[in-house]
């Protein structure tokens, strides 16, 4: 078996601050733009996609964030196998969604790193790196956020009050994940 | 030994906790709640640094932010050393060392003080002067003048402090915490507006908090008290957040302001021990309150710069809130009623008034005559003409003004001792936030002040910063302006009852009359730059009648202290001089920062490991665990090359191409774009971004493809994979990636909406192992045994999904080494265990890990481009010798067109060539310039050397160029001009290895 391994490197933990990294989740990117699409999409997963702006919804296996117009993306709500990527939910979607050329399916499981960030200092640790109003946000559950954080693109989902999913590219993972570190120590 | 002149107790200092410091060397205390300045005067001390031109003596003058005179060297010769930090802002605390800056060998005795003496040959513009005559002597004057310029040191180590920036978000953002700023502050809170007050003193309050005068009550009450309740209530009310020592540094359009908030600069050296020094506040805010106040103004006279020369309102601040006498002979020069009721609390608190000099003729308020009932001395219709003292004022000069005030009554001249003097010329409201973010101000005669008149974005300006002086007024107005601003009915403040004496006359004089010529005085406008008010008249007599020129050519508000003091007179001399109204000539502008900042505050966080972002690849650490050195392209760390014991880059570079060639190489690829393309058309959508075409393009197979920019020019490049009927898969350069998504986003949704097309970045979803070699086949065999690898069934430029242990990834048959190669992607959490097993299955194979470097020379070997090395924006595929990949049959796509223009269609444009040199070890800079005609002048520059290395695999330099019409120019000899030599080169193609291709068919 090839080994899973992820560009994180351990939790980080203060009194009032803990960033964890939630692996391995399902990601998917799903696009589309027609009412059969989304009405396709709802008998699939058995869940309505959000249609309003940054905002999100869930149902017992998964969770959908509204990234855009026509953009979606999908989140296993709980972890799933390191031995395989093959994923029954993406393998419906594509059968049903792609191949009848109703919209688009990508798999980016890896393409995020999903880190769960809860403690009363969450939206300090944001302020000291993004240019993102919070003050409604931290008030909401359920809204998404697209933006950046130490310059760093960057998507949070607030999952409950003091408690984020916070989603970041690979590539960039380990520098912003040092960066929280570095900046949590100092809250 | 120094003199205690801590006369009286105050609640602002905590006379139970004494504290150390040095001062040029020696040691003093002070108390918890001083500032260095208040600590120095304390101890009789006004001496405190020399001046920039002259290296006069110069001391305390102000008590806050707007201080020219009292800057100081803090922490001298330690990494931790600042300059220019001003005595009067400066909190004191144990371990402090401070010395005097722009003095040698010591403040007493400073060799520069000659300078004062030779001012008749540095008038204003004299470093300008210099560039005249003699024009030969310039360079001469310039040593010296460098070598005597600049206030204080700069740190030659790195700044060990931590600094940090926050972003904050408010509905109200109120600058500024004297009364109104606290009124303004209380009314929005309890409005339900998320409010945030700062200000830059460690204490809020302002001066009406130390304020003690009878004559000036709120609700029957000193206004002190009122308001002493106020901010007690400030604490308990929800949505206020209040920030001390917080200093708005600027203010941007639509509300965007910068301020710097000091965490640690007051405390004792072993608590600031890793904790945040500095943090830089970015804040939104909805509305704007500017509550800033206003500064006093000093009167312009001869020898008004000596050490005990003094604001009287800071005069006053000292002896009110820190219970320090500046003096004990105290005299005090005026043009309004400010500076009667300092003398009143200095003589009421037992120091010493030994008179008011007055320049008006007749003032009545409760304040003159309380002054004069205390048996205060009161010169009316007198203005100093002369001080005297050297190191500190000890004797003044009066005599009578004439009505005008430009000349005198009688020659009778009055001597008066004193050992500080407080000057009183009125107030000037601080507008610099206003006008920084935009704003419009007007001028209003009756006092001479500018106040803001046209706001650009949701903003007030109230209080003394609006021009309202008089408490009345300021609190008047100020209410009646909230509730405009906030948009409420009522206000706590409605129904207050305010007493304080009106009619606080001024008579505005900007220059006073001297008893001896102009030329011979020096009444100092600028203080930190030794601007004197003759310099002014002189820059008006060569000619300059802008108030920028004036400014620029005499250095006039040029300092640190952005001539807060002295900008206003500096206009008024302007205008009386030049006989034009004070408003029409308006201000200098007013640039942020309002008080310096430290580089470290603007930085923040974003120093060492953080002072760029960096992406890494899954293989990363195995490529640090095998000791790879690492470049930089665009964000990403990539391997360069894997030096083995004392190899140098050469070395490593040379041994792993030619094991490349020979056996096996290993490429960490997954830094390359990858953009996932979906939909029924997106075979035309890449037939549209592409040169070629791709309608045609079979399932399962690669094509490599161009890019074009509008203009023709190539954008990028790389291989599209077609997956599925209406799947692709496009890789793009490593930089590339993120601005070509972008633009194709951008084309679907603006120029093609009728495409149904959908793109999604992957390049971070895969890691790409690249095994290039003629024994990769037999690897990938190893790896993925049930594969077929047969020419057959996995040609070049085609692909294949595959599992590896379960784990599903596709492998592409293409090549950008010339070698017969396999390009693995698989998930990128499995990227670093594939490579791993690439290594072992390569084992056998000595399969040698090669990097960036060694890649491009492998590339070059073929022929193969970089976009962005071998192309610079000015390409197109025709001058890169790629005709072949530009569709004549498509009906259109990007840039189409303007391959068909007469310039990118002519013959001598520049255009890639391979180069070789005629001694075959020497290989060439890249960058380096190309040349026909050696001996012509100007010399003709043909093009340059685009990508040169000495190839292992030929035994030669190889090179590519663009040289123009070098495409009809195979065999031609050409130079290289070097600074030593010339390199002769012939002109080859820039297909130097297996042009036939047999290697990656094979």
């Amino acid at each position: 078996m090839l080994n899973y391994k992820t560009s994180i490197k351990g939790d980080v933990t203060y009194s009032d601050l803990e960033i964890k990294e939630i692996k391995p989740i399902m990601k998917l990117i799903i696009r589309g733009k027609t009412k059969d699409f989304i009405t396709a999409i709802g008998k699939n997963l058995n869940m309505v996609l959000p249609t309003e702006a940054n905002t999100s919804t869930s149902a017992e296996q998964l969770t959908a964030f509204w990234l855009s117009p026509d953009e979606w993306m999908l989140i296993s709500n709980e972890t799933v196998s390191e031995e395989s990527n093959t994923y029954q939910v993406e393998d419906e979607l594509v059968k049903n969604i792609s191949k009848v050329k109703l919209g688009a399916v990508t798999d980016v499981s890896d393409q995020f790193v999903m880190l769960n960030i809860k403690g009363t200092k969450v939206f300090d640790l944001f302020a000291t790196g993004s240019p993102f109003n919070f003050n409604d946000f931290k008030t909401k559950k359920g809204i998404v956020v697209q933006t950046i954080l130490t310059h760093i693109d960057v998507i949070i989902h607030h999952k409950e009050i003091n408690e984020v999913n916070l989603f970041v590219r690979r590539s960039f993972s380990q520098h912003l994940h040092s960066w929280m570190s570095d900046s949590a120590s100092r809250l | 030994m120094s003199k205690n002149l801590r006369v009286t107790t105050s609640k602002y200092i905590d006379e139970t906790s004494r504290v150390s410091f040095k001062f040029n060397g020696k040691s003093y205390f002070g108390y918890k709640g001083d500032t260095l300045a208040s600590a120095l005067l304390a101890n009789d001390i006004h001496l405190v640094g020399r001046s920039f031109k002259y290296h006069r003596p110069r001391g305390i003058m102000t008590s806050g932010s707007e201080e020219p005179n009292a800057i100081v060297q803090v922490n001298n010769n330690t990494a931790l050393t600042e300059p220019n930090v001003r005595a009067t802002e400066l909190e004191i605390y144990h371990g402090l060392e401070a010395t005097s800056q722009n003095c040698w060998p010591s403040v007493d005795f400073d060799i520069g003080g000659i300078n004062n003496f030779l001012s008749p040959l540095l008038p204003a513009g004299f470093y300008y002067k210099t560039f005249m005559w003699p024009a030969n002597f310039w360079e001469k004057y310039e040593y010296v003048i460098r070598h005597s310029a600049g206030l204080g040191k700069s740190p030659t180590e790195p700044d060990p402090d931590i600094y940090d920036h926050k972003y904050i978000h408010c509905d109200v953002l109120v600058i500024g915490a004297g009364i109104s700023g606290i009124m303004a502050a209380k009314t929005a809170a309890k409005n339900n507006l998320k409010t945030l007050l700062l200000d830059e003193k460690n204490e809020i309050g302002g001066s009406t908090i130390f304020q003690n005068s009878e004559h000036v009550k709120i609700n029957d009450q000193n206004s002190s008290a009122w308001l002493e309740n106020e901010i007690n209530e400030l604490k308990n009310i929800e949505n206020l957040e209040i920030k001390t020592r917080t200093s708005v540094a600027a203010y941007h359009g639509y509300n965007y302001l910068l301020a710097r908030e000091n965490l640690t600069d007051h405390l004792p050296k072993n608590e600031k021990n890793k904790k945040v020094r500095q943090r830089l506040l970015k804040i939104r805010a909805k509305k704007v309150i500017v509550a800033t106040g206003s500064l006093e103004r000093p009167l312009v006279f001869n020898n008004n710069d000596r050490p005990g020369i003094m604001l009287s309102s800071a005069v006053k601040k000292y002896a009110d809130y820190y219970g320090v006498a500046t003096g004990q002979k105290n005299i005090f020069f005026t043009n309004n009623d400010t500076a009667y009721e300092s003398a009143i609390s200095l003589q009421k608190k037992g120091i010493k008034v030994e008179a008011i000099i007055d320049i008006r003729e007749k003032s009545n308020t409760a304040f003159t005559k309380e002054a004069e009932d205390l048996g205060i001395k009161v010169y009316r219709s007198h203005t100093i003409v002369n001080t005297e003292g050297y190191k500190k004022i000890n004797k003044i000069t009066i005599m009578e003004l004439s009505r005008d005030g430009q000349s005198f009554a009688s020659p009778e001249k009055i001597e008066l001792d004193c050992d500080c003097l407080a000057i009183a010329g009125g107030w000037t409201p601080a507008v610099h936030l206003f006008t920084q973010s935009g704003g419009k101000l007007k001028f209003r005669e009756k006092d001479q002040v500018f106040i803001p008149d046209i706001y650009p974005s949701d903003q007030i300006s109230i209080g003394s910063s609006n021009g309202d002086f008089e408490l009345d007024d300021l609190i008047k107005n100020s209410i009646k302006s909230l509730k405009e601003f906030l948009d409420i009915k009522e206000t706590d403040f409605d129904n207050l009852e305010i007493n304080c004496p009106k009619d606080n006359e001024i008579r505005t004089i900007w220059l006073l009359p001297s008893d001896k010529v102009l030329g011979k005085t020096k009444p100092f406008v600028d203080y930190q730059n030794d601007a004197t008010a003759k310099d002014i008249k002189l820059a008006l007599r060569e000619g300059f009648r802008s108030i920028e020129h004036v400014k620029r050519y005499t250095t006039t508000g040029m300092g640190t202290d952005q001539g807060k003091l002295g900008n206003m007179h500096a206009l008024g001399i302007i205008a009386e001089t030049a006989g034009v109204k004070m408003g029409e000539l308006g201000t200098t502008t007013f640039r942020p920062p309002y008080t310096p900042l430290t580089f470290g505050t603007i930085v923040g966080r974003n120093v060492g490991e953080y002072f760029d972002t960096f992406r890494r690849t899954p293989m990363n650490d195995w490529h640090i665990e095998n000791k790879a050195e690492f470049e930089n392209v665009g964000q990403w760390k990539r391997a360069w090359y894997y030096p083995k014991k004392n190899e140098t880059m050469h070395d490593a570079v040379q041994r792993e191409s030619k094991a490349a060639r020979n056996s096996a190489g290993i490429l960490d690829a997954s830094t390359l774009g990858k953009i996932d393309i979906q939909g029924t058309d997106a075979s035309e959508f890449l037939n549209r971004v592409y040169t070629n075409a791709w309608s045609k393009l079979a399932i399962g197979k690669c094509r490599y493809g161009l890019m074009l920019n509008e203009d023709g020019m190539v954008y990028d490049d790389g291989v599209t994979t077609r997956l599925d009927e209406n799947h692709y898969i496009m890789t793009t350069t490593t930089g590339g990636a993120a601005n070509v998504l972008g633009k194709l986003e951008d084309y679907l949704q603006t120029e093609w909406p009728e495409l149904n097309v959908y793109l999604s970045s992957v390049t971070d979803h895969y890691a790409t192992a690249s095994i290039c070699g003629p024994n990769s086949k037999k690897i990938l065999n190893k790896l993925i045994p049930d594969l077929d690898l047969s020419d057959e069934n996995f040609p070049h430029m085609s692909f294949q999904n595959a599992k590896i242990e379960n784990i599903k990834c596709r492998i592409m048959r293409i090549s950008f080494t010339g070698e017969h190669s396999y390009e693995i992607n698989i998930q990128a959490n499995y990227g670093e265990d594939l490579w791993r097993k690439c290594m072992e299955a390569g084992e056998e194979f000595n399969i040698t890990p090669y990097g960036t470097e060694t890649m491009h020379l492998l590339r070059a070997e073929k022929g193969f481009i970089i976009v962005g090395q071998d192309t610079d924006a000015t390409m197109t595929p025709i001058d890169l010798q790629m005709d072949w990949i530009v569709s004549k049959k498509k009906y259109d796509f990007i840039g189409k067109r303007s391959l068909y223009r007469s310039d990118t269609m002519k013959e001598d444009r520049k255009q890639l060539v391979g180069l070789v040199t005629d001694n075959s070890t020497e290989v060439l800079e890249e960058g380096a310039q190309i040349v026909a005609n050696i001996n012509q002048t100007p010399v003709e520059m043909l093009g340059h050397v685009t990508s040169s290395y000495y190839s292992p695999n030929l035994n030669k330099s190889i090179a590519l160029a663009v040289v123009r019409g070098g495409k009809n120019m195979l065999g031609q000899k050409l130079f290289i001009p070097m600074e030593d030599r010339n390199i002769n080169v012939t002109i080859v193609d820039p297909v130097f290895f297996d042009k036939e291709n047999v290697r990656l068919n094979a």
